[in-house]
């Protein structure tokens, strides 16, 4: 007799991050499904952890939730010991961490990506593995669509293992400006929705500056 | 009480030489003195009410109420120590929830109220503790038809038609005696409630008071819940026009 | 002779073979590795002014049609209701957590309309919890209620996977039904178009489609139907309702199986 699986494959569709300068951007498509049904279009993915945080889970959708939840038990608890002190991304990505890997033996099937603006001021984004493991990065993608979004993000936005034509040296990693950033988003979002069905329905991007926090929406592909 | 100072009033677990356990004689006089309470069994179910007496012009009205819930089917009113009280509460409260656990069905009354009983009965007999200084009364109506106990600090628990407890249940008995518990409907018996209250509070003007009422009965689904505000009104005006007409005939 | 301790006073091998210790080394043991008695879809759906959930009436065992009255939708509180589909033993269960819960909050005062979302939240963490044990309820809830006077409609499964859209349904009706709802209510804000009567329509065409479909449906089922009144709750239950203008000429079309004259 089989044994009962914990894990299923309901799951939000696909993720991205982008780090700037001086903003942050995290994107996601509010299609939930389990296998090939859609259960919801309208479900957003991006969990705001408060203290401009961030967070999308991509992965196991129960999971997902059970993190984010976690996560906003930590950071309430944190402001009251703290005296409602801001907690900085660097803490919030190591408290994500300790979350993780202590389910190392049962983990949460999850592959977490967080932005937040760092204490100098740059906008950050920090990906993790199912255990725990995580780093900051320029970029990161995750979900049913990571496959397709990934290799465009290396190639648009850190220009991995390209050669500039003029000297032939590798080229150097320019810091994107917000518009050509969130252009790269949609174009990455409309193709990840052309060739992966669990991705489409509505791209909600989450835009991340000195300022605050700009929301917006684009309609994808719904079939 | 001829007996006090004599040394046999400290202990539960004494008795004097006359044969009785003062600790719990003594937990009777703070329901004496504790606000009047009332419970009438009538035709179609049970009503519970209770004079609640402005202690403070601090205090919000509506709030910390008297009468609560034990469960669907079960409301509890009593007299004497208030924190006594509410204690009781939660034990009956854990009593009818073990039993749904156990049989997946709404506990009996008579059960519920044996089983109170025996719990009070416990804190007579251990010279650790002291008793409760509360008289309960448990009324509701199941499958058996509606009951109607009180239960004092000894852990006695008697089923009445009409039982009144506290300061004013000299008074209240008096007019209890004289319904028809047949023939009496929940809504009659809660406008009676009004008024008989209303009547024991004349030997106690001088404070404000609140008026609490409960009912359970077969027409709102056996369920314990305070009376709809319309129906307290009318049952306050029904009270107040009927002290009236006593003082001037 | 055996010369260790711990084999003294034990069967000898030469006589009864070697002490056979493969149950220690087996599978954990774990709790509800399959559900027994079940009901089958679920399905519910918004309107402009509330939202219809559809439970038929059938629990099956395996495929024997066992008991045929089995109600599926359970009030809880005033203005919600909770479609199960699944093991109806553990649909029982819920139905205790679910008074429980209600009892619990009748001790407040003043005391407490549970909302949708509540209830949503907490049968999620429920079913959460259990599937975290290894010993889940196995079951697909539908939740349908309203959260700030607008419809509120949300599923949750044995894993603790949740949802809220518009239309959702659970099992087959995922496949049959929501197609028949979407062609109402696609998108959030969709429900705004659409009328009780339209609702009911739908849900009701989606009931017959998987009576035809589904070969664990009964066309008797339960229908809720969750308004507001002048901004009052109005729950309305209605039990025994059939599947009708059944048409079944078609069944004499199909060939190629069964005990046929050509």
């Amino acid at each position: 007799m089989s044994r009962f699986n914990p894990y299923g494959d309901s799951s939000g569709g696909s993720s991205l991050a982008i780090a700037g300068a001086d903003f942050a951007i995290l994107a996601g498509d509010t299609r939930h499904s389990t296998g090939f049904s859609i259960d919801s279009r309208d479900q957003s993915q991006i969990a705001d952890l408060g203290d401009g945080l961030f967070l999308t889970s991509n992965g196991f959708s129960a999971d997902a939730k059970q993190l984010v939840d976690d996560l906003r038990t930590q950071i309430k608890w944190y402001h009251h010991n703290n005296n409602d002190h801001k907690l900085s991304i660097s803490a919030a990505a190591r408290t994500t961490m300790m979350l993780l890997y202590g389910k190392r033996f049962f983990p949460y099937y999850v592959n977490p990506i967080m932005i937040g603006m760092a204490d100098d001021g740059t906008g950050a984004v920090y990906s993790f593995d199912p255990l725990g493991s995580y780093d900051r990065e320029p970029s990161r993608a995750a979900g049913h669509a990571s496959e397709l979004l990934m290799p465009f993000l290396d190639n648009q936005v850190t220009f991995a293992n390209q050669l500039d034509p003029q000297t032939g040296e590798p080229r150097k990693r320019l810091d994107l400006d917000l518009q050509t950033a969130v252009d790269l988003v949609k174009d990455a979002f409309t193709g990840a929705a052309e060739r992966q069905v669990q991705v489409g329905d509505t791209l909600e991007i989450v835009i991340l500056t000195k300022d605050g926090v700009d929301r917006q929406y684009y309609d994808l592909r719904r079939d | 009480m001829t007996s006090i100072g004599t040394g046999y009033d400290l202990s539960n677990s004494v008795f004097s030489p006359d044969g009785r356990v003062f600790q719990v004689e003594y937990a009777g006089k703070a329901v004496e003195n504790g606000s009047t309470s009332i419970g009438i069994r009538c035709k179609d179910g049970i009503v519970l009410a209770v004079e609640k007496i402005t202690v403070s012009k601090l205090l919000k009205l509506g709030a910390n109420k008297r009468i609560q819930t034990v469960d669907k089917h079960v409301g509890v009113v009593y007299s004497g120590m208030n924190p006594d009280g509410r204690h009781i509460v939660t034990r009956s409260r854990e009593e009818a929830r073990h039993w749904r656990d156990q049989f997946r069905e709404q506990m009996p009354i008579p059960t519920l109220a044996a089983n109170v009983a025996s719990y009070v009965q416990l804190y007579t007999v251990y010279n650790s503790v002291r008793p409760f200084g509360v008289n309960t009364i448990i009324g509701g109506v199941d499958d058996e038809g509606s009951h109607l106990y009180m239960i004092d600090p000894s852990g006695k628990s008697w089923g009445y038609r009409g039982a009144a407890s506290g300061r004013g249940r000299q008074t209240v008995n008096n007019e209890l005696e004289k319904l028809d518990f047949d023939k009496l409907t929940a809504a009659e018996a809660v406008k009676e409630a009004a008024r008989i209250l209303y009547v024991a509070h004349e030997d106690n003007k001088d404070k404000d008071f609140e008026l609490e009422i409960s009912w359970v009965t077969e027409a709102n689904g056996r369920v314990h819940e305070f009376v709809p505000e319309s129906l307290l009104a009318e049952a306050k005006i029904y009270a107040e026009e009927q002290l009236d007409a006593d003082v001037e005939g | 002779m055996q010369h260790t301790q711990e084999k003294w006073g034990r069967p000898r091998d030469d006589v009864y073979g070697p002490y056979d210790a493969s149950y220690l080394n087996s599978e954990p043991r774990t709790q509800t590795l399959q559900p027994t008695v079940t009901g089958t879809s679920v399905i519910g759906m918004k309107f402009n002014n509330g939202v219809v959930i559809a439970a038929d009436n059938l629990a099956s065992y395996g495929s024997l049609r066992r008991f045929i009255d089995q109600e599926r939708l359970i009030k809880v509180g005033s203005e919600t209701v909770v479609g199960v589909g699944g093991d109806v033993s553990d649909l029982q269960t819920i139905e205790e957590i679910m008074e429980g819960l209600e009892i619990s909050e009748s001790y407040d005062e003043p005391a407490q309309s549970l909302t949708a979302p509540n209830i949503h939240s907490y049968l999620q963490r429920i079913m959460y919890k259990r599937r975290s044990k290894l010993d889940p309820l196995w079951n697909a809830l539908v939740i349908g209620g309203f959260k700030n006077d607008e419809p509120y409609l949300a599923f949750i499964d044995l894993l603790g996977t949740t949802y809220t859209a518009p239309a959702v349904a659970s099992g087959f009706g995922s496949y049959l039904a929501i197609p028949i709802l979407r062609k109402l209510v696609d998108r959030e804000g969709d429900q705004q178009n659409v009328s009780k009567e339209q609702a009911v329509d739908a849900i009701k065409e989606a009931m017959k489609v998987l009576f035809y479909r589904d070969g664990r449906a009964l066309d008797k089922y339960s229908l809720a139907i969750l308004s507001k009144k002048d901004g009052k709750p109005d729950v309305e239950i209605l039990k025994d309702v059939r599947v009708e203008n059944q048409n079944w000429s078609m069944a004499k079309q199909i060939k190629g199986f069964g005990t046929q004259d050509e």
